[in-house]
């Protein structure tokens, strides 16, 4: 904690600077429309743009339902499942790939570029081509499985047995590519200096990297730590793409995919919708804190 | 590090070579699993429609090779027009979100003061607010304002540049703050004792020495401003208007198993994305040696 | 206060937007940058028109001739904000409402859909126009112009409509020593047929439960009730109630005989339509809009569109059909006198006969015309065996689905029909279901 000890600012004037546009831009983009978005919660709204027709019966009625809908419950604990393999596949590859690729001199400039790709593709196209993958009729993974003669009939992958795999998959494999930019930006932050010492101390490339890479990670991971938390709270696209409405039989709901229903995605309950944004809001403030109190932020 | 008792020890070559054969290995591995996404899309731009469903791994070569999809897409539509105002839009977010979220950043971990905390959770929350929560009002309240849903050009520019700046501003704090505050503070409290105001230590320090990280920030920032297609459905009306994604969203969705027509589409979107990435991630290996020079 | 502090923030970054913009693309930033637009003159008229006749429509590139030829009759400016409908587009329209800032024409919904702009007095009924102009919509079959589901009123002049039948594979039918139905054909004889298709390894019905039943609910429906109390909700009589359990019912019967894809909880409608294509399902409920489809991904003289057949109940020719959409003039654009004869002049243009007629030989669909032109020249046989369907039908009937809230219909499709199917829901609990969200 020396710096906030630090002269510099000692004096809090030009603090006003620093936060004033920010929060200025939260405050009128985000903010009020969101405080707009609870009252919405209390209010019965049907589609997207339409007007209220008046205070929902109780006026917390949304908030019950949410507690006794199975399908909220299955959201829930999907998403948690999904941030869980979000937390140990996305970033820990990321981390991995970030580490091996800090290590080598050849080749170094391609993986940082390619590894870039999947996040540049838009969801859409990327539904598309997962869709074509794992298609039913002639999709790559059965063709696969069949030549090498290890099906005999076609395996539904979106079925109550697979469907979890199906959808996970591509949604780890898209975002390896973001956390794994950001954590190299972060062990572009080594100085060299350290490298040198622990080289003349002799220490093995596995004794830098836990000795000194993760440690002085540590920042950088928290930062990937919740914005996976928050990520897995709000994904949407790619799972709506592969597995819309819930199939198989109301299995694959998330929050985001379930909130979507509500809003746009045709159940016309806009309401509903933000009351399920507002517990969104609330579980990735509150896990990704929990998270922070863990594994505290360090100051150097 | 330096009083660490380790003991000095002959690397064995045999076992760096295996090792470094393994990590090329799995490197490698991951890199077909992104690269082949990308040819996948590139390959059937180039396939006649019907060969993308039947042959949809194999290399457009003979009668399977057709430029028609790309002529489909530049007759059909002011496609450079549409890249003009893509630039525009999504180059200004960029810019306002990196500096906007670089204060910010500074501030909330430099600064320690009341409310701190609370600050710091209200930007964390307001990551999580979903768009189709916020456009609504968003749209009123810029309608209201005279600038939402006009015939004026440099308007409709504004009218989506300021929800795309909100929306990105506070991923860009949380990856901003992590990164300055593994920065030492030495560098600032050489540059305070020689006078430096705090703004400029701000501009002339922090900036170059998180170079890297910002440049993170901005592909990010350029990257999801330029693909949100959802923002610019609704505040892009007219088709003189229209940005490239939303421009190719409309002729894509034209015939929804045009699939040969999509994929050039997805091309025709991502070359713009791959330029700015490799241009900023040059920036990236930069920083590191700017950083280490001034360091 | 905060308001205020937006606007000047507004202000200012628009200022710093020009600014950079100057540096960014050189000189394509207009120099005017008081954010003032020049004021309308009052001739010519600017008209701002939302219709659903976006890109990927069929008819696109006939209204877009059609508006411009107006365009060049009049001296008026049309602002065309087209976009393919769906959930999206139809929030953004009602959005626009909300915020006033709706067009002066609109292309929107006569049902369900459209019922929030009658009920709030956004949009102006026929008659009311016709006081002024007797001539509007003079031209339309007045019996076939749908009236709003909010108030009975008449508020949209159409353009086409659709129909739904019953798309064949005759290469896969002929596999199995099946002719294809028509009108005579009983729902046995149809079932019949699909255990001959499946022994001889096809799948016969190309189906995605998981997210397109609609069609198949409609027939499954009326085989059930009848045609004339087709569009009788359950919630009005008991009959009604009990035509929609044994319609379901149908569902889980054509599911446990095997009749649908084996995926057919999971697939999406594009795969379930490609199997037709690809000569692996021989029958597909689909609708007019789907003849094009086939047209451009599969041999269409192997095709033929016939009717979904009957039993003691309904007669095959009555079939589901007619428009749902149509153009509207605003309120506001009604009230503004510089745009109201603008306003009626265009929609007089864009459906007059020779727009509409053109519009429904290209897409095969219905019309509201007093005199439609027959047609005589097919290119293939799929449009052909179709435009005879259509025709021949004795009776239309509209979708019983366009007059449910979506809320209520959206989770009967895509919640409720799958798990009839898979047997985890009873058709009676759904429909009750159904019922609670209709009236609640």
């Amino acid at each position: 904690m020396k710096n906030h000890n630090s002269m510099i600012f000692k004096k809090k004037g030009p603090l006003l600077l620093f936060l004033v546009p920010a929060f200025a831009f939260l405050a009128v983009y985000l903010f009020y429309p969101f405080v707009l978005n609870i009252w919405n919660s209390f209010q019965d709204i049907g589609g997207l743009g339409q007007a209220p027709a008046g205070m929902n019966d109780p006026w917390y009625k949304n908030y019950t339902d949410m507690a006794t809908d199975p399908v909220m419950h299955t959201a829930i604990l999907n998403t948690l499942l999904i941030m869980l393999c979000t937390i140990l596949f996305q970033v820990g590859i990321a981390l991995v790939l970030a580490l091996m690729v800090d290590g080598i001199r050849v080749g170094n400039q391609f993986f940082r570029t390619v590894y870039f790709f999947p996040i540049i593709i838009s969801a859409t196209a990327l539904g598309l081509m997962f869709n074509m993958v794992f298609l039913y009729d002639g999709g790559m993974v059965n063709e696969l499985l069949h030549s090498m003669g290890l099906i005999s009939k076609n395996i539904d992958w979106k079925d109550q047995s697979h469907w979890f795999f199906t959808m996970t998959a591509p949604v780890m494999w898209q975002y390896v590519g973001f956390y794994f930019v950001i954590i190299v930006t972060g062990l572009n932050n080594i100085s060299p200096d350290i490298y040198e010492a622990a080289e003349i101390d002799g220490a093995s490339a596995m004794q830098r990297i836990f000795r000194i890479k993760l440690p002085l990670l540590h920042n950088t991971l928290m930062t990937c730590l919740v914005l996976a938390i928050t990520g897995a709270l709000k994904v949407f696209d790619l799972p709506w793409t592969m597995f819309p409405n819930g199939i198989p039989l109301n299995a694959s709901w998330l929050t985001g995919t379930y909130m979507y229903k509500q809003t746009l995605g045709g159940a016309q309950n806009v309401d509903y919708g933000s009351a399920i944004s507002i517990l969104i809001v609330v579980l990735g403030v509150v896990i990704s804190q929990v998270a922070n109190a863990i594994f505290k932020e360090k100051d150097y | 590090m330096t009083t660490s008792p380790l003991v000095k020890k002959q690397r064995n070559p045999v076992r760096a070579a295996l090792s470094k054969i393994v990590i090329y290995i799995v490197l490698g591995l991951w890199a077909a699993t992104t690269i082949f996404p990308f040819l996948w899309v590139l390959g059937n731009s180039f396939k006649e429609r019907k060969f993308i469903l039947s042959e949809t791994f194999a290399i457009p070569t003979g009668d399977m090779f057709t430029t028609s999809n790309y002529q489909t897409a530049f007759d059909r539509i002011p496609i450079f027009t549409a890249y003009r105002n893509s630039l525009v839009i999504s180059g200004a977010v960029t810019v306002f979100v990196i500096i906007i979220a670089g204060l910010c950043a500074y501030g909330l971990a430099r600064y320690s003061f009341k409310g701190r905390r609370l600050l710091h959770s209200i930007v964390l929350a307001a990551m999580m607010f979903p768009a189709f929560a916020t456009i609504i009002p968003v749209y009123r309240m810029e309608f209201q304002w005279g600038i939402a849903n006009t015939h004026s050009l440099p308007l409709t520019w504004l009218s989506i540049i300021l929800p795309q700046v909100a929306g990105n501003i506070s991923f860009a704090v949380i990856v901003l703050m992590g990164y300055i505050r593994s920065l030492p503070i030495d560098l600032e409290e050489a540059a305070f004792l020689e006078g430096y105001g705090v703004t400029r230590i701000f501009f002339r320090i922090i900036m170059p020495l998180a170079r890297p990280s910002f440049a993170t920030v901005g592909i990010f920032t350029f990257l999801w401003s330029y693909n949100d297609l959802f923002t610019q459905l609704f505040f892009l009306r007219y088709e003189k208007f229209y940005s490239i994604t939303r421009l190719l969203n409309m002729i894509s969705s034209q015939e929804g198993t045009n699939y040969g027509l999509l994929c050039s589409a997805v091309v025709l979107v991502v070359v713009p994305v791959l330029i700015v990435y490799i241009l900023l991630q040059k920036n990236i290996v930069k920083g590191l040696t700017a950083g280490a020079i001034k360091g | 206060m905060k308001r205020k502090f937006a606007l000047l923030l507004a202000l200012v970054m628009c200022i710093g937007l020009l600014a950079a913009c100057g540096g960014d693309s050189g000189s394509s930033a207009p120099a005017s940058t008081g954010g003032d637009n020049p004021a309308p003159s009052d001739n010519p008229v600017e008209l701002t028109v939302v219709t659903s006749y976006g890109q990927e429509d069929g008819n696109r590139g006939i209204y877009e001739e059609s508006y411009k030829a107006w365009e060049a009759a009049t001296g008026n400016t049309v602002h065309d904000s087209s976009s393919m409908s769906n959930e999206e587009w139809k929030a953004q329209v009602l959005s626009d409402f909300e915020a006033g800032s709706e067009p002066d024409v609109l292309f929107y919904f006569a049902f369900a859909d459209g019922d929030p702009l009658v009920n709030g007095g956004k949009v102006v009924p026929i008659d009311e126009i016709r006081a002024e102009f007797p001539d509007y919509a003079s031209n339309m079959d007045d019996a076939r112009i749908p009236a709003s589901t909010a108030d009975g009123k008449k508020y949209v002049v159409p353009t086409t409509g659709i129909w739904e039948g019953l798309f064949c594979n005759n290469v896969v039918l002929a596999e199995a020593g099946v002719t294809a139905p028509t009108v005579d054909t009983t729902w046995d004889e149809f079932l019949e047929m699909c255990q001959k298709v499946k022994d001889a390894g096809y799948t016969p019905i190309a189906v995605s439960l998981a997210s397109v039943p609609h069609y198949w609910f409609e027939f499954l429906i009326m085989n059930k009730g009848g045609f004339a109390d087709h569009l009788q909700m359950p919630t009005e009589s008991e009959a009604a109630r009990t035509a929609w359990i044994e319609g379901l019912e149908g569902f889980r019967q054509l599911y446990e005989l095997g009749y649908l894809p084996d995926n057919t909880l999971t697939n999406t409608d594009d795969e379930a339509v490609l199997m037709m294509a690809e000569d692996k399902a021989a029958f597909l409920i689909d609708g007019s809009w789907k003849v094009g489809w086939f047209k451009s991904n599969a041999n269409s003289d192997n095709y033929s569109v016939t009717y979904v057949p009957g039993n003691s109940v309904r007669s095959a020719d009555e079939i589901i059909g007619g428009a749902s959409m149509g153009y509207m003039i605003t309120r506001k654009a009604w009230d503004d006198p510089d745009k109201r004869a603008a306003a009626v002049s265009f929609i007089e243009h864009m459906t007059s006969d020779d727009v509409v007629s053109r519009m429904s030989a290209n897409n095969l669909g219905t019309n509201a015309l007093k005199n439609s032109p027959a047609i005589t020249d097919f290119p293939d046989k799929i449009s052909e065996t179709a435009y005879q369907m259509a025709t021949g039908a004795a009776k239309q009937s509209g979708a019983v689905q366009d007059l449910a809230a979506v809320d209520a219909r959206n989770e009967l499709f895509t919640n409720d029909i799958p798990q009839i199917a898979a047997g985890q829901m009873t058709a009676e609990e759904a429909v009750d279901k159904f019922i609670a969200a209709y009236n609640g």
